[in-house]
């Protein structure tokens, strides 16, 4: 609720799927290469020339439709949506429209520790268009088409979110899917994922108010001004007695606000039909139900189950649920040692995470290996060498196959758990730091970190601090 | 006989026993051209030059005793809608005036790969829109039978140009009859293959479900050849069949003996010409007497066709032809102020009524809140009617109808009466509607010695018992009868 | 039917002068008066045809098929390897 008013989200995810070639042609589908250098007469839109359907973004929709609870439509078609504009050479869009690839599914999210469950009304593949450039120096606009049939599928929800938070964590959670499936790249910056959002807003109780949609949104983040601007422009115009009309909007993000591009009475005409040039789609039962198998566990039900099985927070739980690699390393670390959990949790969370974010490294990347981290794990937990001399292995080991019991031995780390050693040593401390010892004594607490401190130093880091802690206790209270 | 007036077939034995050679084909070809092109005006764009100079490189090839294709050497002409490389394909528009495709459409890789000449780019109506070939930009086909007369469309440089010699064989395309419709009235053979028999690959599309190349020649057996060139499948078009091709020629049969024919009682109403009611009656009577047996049929919703075509194409159509925008290819409007204007005037200047009125009728139909009424309604009405042919099928082999309602009209008689130009498709469209393969072959002349056409359908992919039934047919009353020019 | 000739041209980007509309809107009148002969008995159903499928296509790249000159020397404005149209501000 903002204001009194409810708010209602739906959003349209369009997001470019990593295949090898073009949707209907033999081009390459890559980014950022010299200006109409990936194209040919077929993404050209040349007269006479024709496309054919890549199996592999028809794959692609049918993993993600599995993944978003889909029923998959075995029997499809495409279907042309019609339109002028420079960046469109045929003039129309390949798409779907009568029956999609995939529909009627949902996808759970959790927000402030609460799972949501979000409608998926259809999954569609379809092409991208190429782009137009403009510069202030040159009068006129330039058409760079090689993005012309890039693959894309578009994620239509149903209008099921209440927040700008729930758009958010949302939007998150399809594109960690997209990553754990590894069928679009997701960089934001290059405009592989990009959505259109619909809002609305109305009065606890009454009915839906009318909706505008807002196009050109580039980021999550944006996505989230963008829905704020727009929730309190439509209850500003509201609260002023006024209405709100159904139109299309974009949105300008470094503006920060949305401008109308046209209303409902100018709303285009697509006129929608069949595509001629390619058949019906049917995919064999069998194919379908391998891709499901293809299916890994997913971020979101990895994020729920961190927080109900180990009692990870839904920070760090959603941290390492959205990296595959990350959550990778973690299942199998914990899979057979479930009590170590947390250990591992703060293992990824800060060293391994702050080593991959310095070197840009993912973790498959490195020599780290889930056998080595729970060595050293074990290792600290059994008191065989301290925290720190646990870090010193972990920087030597994420990038050299070393063998962790030499480094121990080489580097001397083995912790000193021998009592009498550790007697010999606090004797001599205490010995040496009287008024320390009478300050503890008369109450001052803090005094005894100090003297384990003492300790830790004479052993040179050495001494296993825990029994360090209760020799000193031992003696002085004794 | 001179050698622009022989048969592929023929031509292909003289080369084989060195009798003539490619060249001299070749070269006697454009001798006919530049004698009667005045009159008939078949071409577009000439291929003079690299039509000799690949007739030399073939002669070369088979004087080394290389194994090449039967057609080899052989001369043909090109529908100006079949993309060829680096030869100027105008789809006779004045939107496509200067295009120059980078690419080779499918069927002119596979012409070039049988060794075959190709003499140049033939006349049409725009954008393969029309049955008269009069709503090309360029210029006004005249029949080499009567030069007052349309030689039919769309594919009338096509037709004309073989029936005058101008080339030996030809390939059309055909959407609602614009392979066969023109065959029937310059009096040559022309075959319309299953949709999906050959790749479509380059064809600049008028309607894509519509839409087939077919041959044209002077018989039966040079049109078998050619098929046998074009067929396949082709990984380059999604709607290509992967069927078997045959060796159209050599499986060529002459006679009917116990060939079943349908008679459909629909396509002999009102509307047909008397002349060319007799002469399809007695093309009938002659295939029975030599062993065929003939029922009637009935195809109950071939009334809906007509309707169906004229909705399904131009839906297709404009949408196909949205592309000619002025950006990346063909003419863009000399004067405009913005992009909207830009593409209004470059679109409302380069292309002709007829293009704009299908582009209107086609936008119409796709619009919002009439979609289902009639694209949706039509498409429908189409698997009525396919459904309707599967069923005859089972009982007959081959239906034989009149190609055209009647024999050649004048140059200008309907050519401001879309609805009396659109009615003489009737017999022809609904075979497009359902896909099927069908010729035309000449059958006879009416009273003003005008030719007759006789239409065979055959169910998907049985080409050959067309070809069959035309070759037989051929044989018992003569091959084709030049005009004279 | 009553067609609003002015509206669809404008959705296909085609002008009808003043002086040829007359025309365009007979000839249309005639022509959909003339499609409109289909029949009533119609069972709607999705545009679907499972028994004539299509067969996909390997995702498999092929490369440096064209050059760009070759691809663009159609085009009626070309800078810099790019087309070039009117300026568009959405």
């Amino acid at each position: 609720m903002v204001k009194g008013y409810e708010v209602v989200i739906g959003l349209e995810v369009h997001a470019e799927l990593n295949t090898e070639s073009k949707i209907y042609c033999d081009c390459k589908n890559a980014f950022g290469l010299e200006v109409n250098t990936q194209v040919c007469p077929i993404c050209m839109g040349m007269p006479g020339a024709l496309p054919t359907l890549n199996e592999k973004v028809v794959d692609y929709a049918i993993k993600m439709g599995h993944a978003l609870n889909c029923t998959i439509n075995n029997v499809c078609k495409q279907d042309r949506k019609n339109y002028f504009y420079p960046d469109l050479p045929k003039a129309y869009q390949i798409s779907q429209a009568e029956v999609p690839l995939c529909e009627n599914g949902h996808l759970d999210i959790l927000v402030d520790g609460e799972e949501r469950r979000i409608g998926v009304t259809r999954i569609h593949i379809e092409e991208d268009a190429g782009k137009l450039l403009h510069s202030d120096k040159f009068d006129g606009s330039l058409v760079d088409l090689n993005r012309c049939g890039v693959p894309l599928i578009e994620i239509v929800s149903e209008p099921d979110m209440r927040s700008s938070a729930e758009a958010h964590a949302y939007l998150e959670t399809i594109k960690s899917i997209l990553q754990y499936l590894n069928i679009s790249d997701c960089k934001m910056q290059e405009g592989s994922i990009r959505c259109d959002v619909n809002v609305s807003v109305h009065k606890p109780g009454e009915s839906l108010g009318t909706r505008s949609e807002m196009k050109n949104v580039n980021s999550f983040s944006a996505a989230v001004r963008g829905i704020d601007f727009e929730v309190n422009r439509q209850i500003e115009i509201l609260e002023a007695g006024g209405e709100v009309i159904q139109e299309t909007r974009r949105w300008d993000d470094t503006k920060g606000e949305s401008l109308s591009m046209r209303s409902k009475e100018d709303a285009q005409d697509y006129r929608y039909f069949p595509e001629p040039d390619l058949l019906t789609i049917v995919i064999d039962k069998e194919r379908i139900e391998k891709l499901k198998s293809e299916i890994p566990e997913l971020p979101n039900k990895k994020l729920v189950r961190y927080v109900k099985e180990f009692g990870l927070s839904q920070k760090d739980a959603s941290f390492i649920s959205e990296d595959i690699e990350k959550s990778g390393l973690f299942d199998e670390c914990v899979k057979d040692n479930p009590k170590l959990a947390k250990s591992v949790s703060n293992w990824i969370l800060s060293d391994v995470a702050k080593y991959c974010n310095e070197t840009g490294k993912k973790i498959s990347e490195t020599k780290l290996t889930a056998d080595k981290l729970l060595y050293i794990i074990k290792l600290i937990g059994d008191g065989k060498i301290s925290n720190s001399a646990g870090k010193t292995i972990f920087e030597i080991i994420i990038d050299k196959d070393k063998d962790i019991d030499e480094i121990i031995k080489e580097k001397s780390l083995v912790q000193v758990s021998d009592a009498s050693a550790l007697e010999a040593i606090a004797d001599e401390v205490i010995a040496n730091n009287g008024k320390s010892v009478n300050d503890y004594k008369n109450g001052k607490t803090n005094a005894l970190g100090y003297l384990v401190g003492q300790c830790m130093k004479a052993s040179k880091g050495k001494a296993n601090p825990g029994m360090m802690k209760e020799i000193i206790l031992k003696k002085i209270d004794g | 006989m001179e050698l622009y007036e022989k048969s592929a077939f023929e031509l292909s034995q003289m080369i084989k026993n060195k009798q003539t050679s490619s060249v001299e084909i070749t070269k006697s070809i454009f001798d006919r051209i530049d004698s009667v092109e005045e009159k008939v005006e078949s071409y577009v764009t000439l291929n003079r030059d690299n039509a000799l100079k690949k007739a030399e490189e073939v002669d070369k090839k088979l004087s080394n005793g290389d194994k090449l294709s039967p057609l080899a050497g052989i001369p043909i002409g090109i529908k100006d809608n079949i993309s060829t490389k680096g030869l100027r394909t105008t789809c006779s528009s004045k939107m496509l005036e200067n295009y120059v495709p980078p690419f080779n459409a499918t069927v002119i890789e596979n012409i070039n790969n049988a060794d075959m000449i190709i003499t140049g780019k033939l006349n049409m109506d725009e954008f393969a829109m029309g049955s008269s070939t009069e709503t090309s930009y360029f210029k006004k086909t005249k029949n080499p039978f009567d030069a007052e007369r349309i030689p039919g469309g769309s594919s009338g440089g096509s037709a004309a140009s073989v029936a005058a010699g101008e080339t030996v064989v030809s390939l059309g395309s055909d959407t609602g009859g614009s392979i066969r419709q023109p065959a029937a009235y310059c009096g040559v053979v022309g075959l319309k293959p299953t949709y999906g028999r050959v790749s479509r690959f380059g064809l600049v599309a008028f309607a894509s479900s519509l839409d087939q190349i077919g041959p044209i020649g002077r018989t039966v057996k040079d049109v078998a050849m050619l098929q046998s060139v074009i067929s396949g499948h082709d990984r380059y078009d999604a709607t290509s069949a992967n069927a078997e091709i045959p060796d159209f020629l050599t499986k060529l049969k002459s006679d009917v003996k116990g060939l079943k024919i349908g008679i459909p009682k629909e396509y002999f109403g009102g509307g047909i010409d008397s002349n060319v009611k007799d002469a399809v009656f007695n093309a009938v009577k002659i295939l029975e007497q030599n062993g065929a047996s003939v029922k009637e049929i009935s195809l109950p919703s071939t009334n809906y066709a007509l309707s169906a075509y004229y909705i399904i194409s131009s839906a297709e159509a404009s949408s196909n032809l949205a592309r000619y925008d002025g950006v990346k290819y063909g003419y863009r409007a000399k004067e405009f102020d913005s992009l909207i204007d830009m593409y209004e005037k470059t679109r409302s200047e380069g292309f002709g009524d007829e293009v704009k009125r299908r582009i209107l009728l086609g936008t119409f139909v796709l619009s919002s809140g009439f979609f289902d009424a009639y694209y949706k309604k039509a498409k429908l009405v189409q698997r009525r009617v396919s459904a309707e042919f599967d069923e005859v099928f089972k009982d007959v082999d081959v239906i034989c109808t009149p190609t055209v309602p009647s024999t050649a009209f004048k140059i200008g008689e309907n050519i401001d009466n879309p609805l009396k130009m659109y009615a003489t498709d009737i017999c022809t469209v609904t075979i497009n509607i359902a896909g099927l393969p069908a010729m035309s072959i000449p059958c006879g002349y009416d009273d003003k010695g005008l030719p007759i056409g006789l239409q065979l359908v055959g169910n998907k992919f049985c080409e050959q018992t067309l070809l069959n039934t035309a070759n037989a047919y051929e044989n018992i009353i003569g091959e084709f009868k030049s005009p004279l020019l | 039917m009553n067609i609003e000739i002015k509206h669809i041209a404008k959705l296909a980007r085609l002008r009808i002068e003043d002086e040829e509309l007359k025309k365009f809107e007979k000839d249309m009148q005639g022509i959909v008066e003339m499609v409109e002969n289909l029949p009533s008995d119609i069972k709607d159903e999705p545009l679907l045809d499972p028994e004539n499928s299509m067969k996909l296509r390997e995702d498999k790249v092929r490369e440096n098929k064209y050059s760009r000159d070759e691809l663009t020397k159609n085009a009626p404005h070309v800078t810099a390897g790019c087309l070039v149209v009117p300026k568009t501000v959405e």
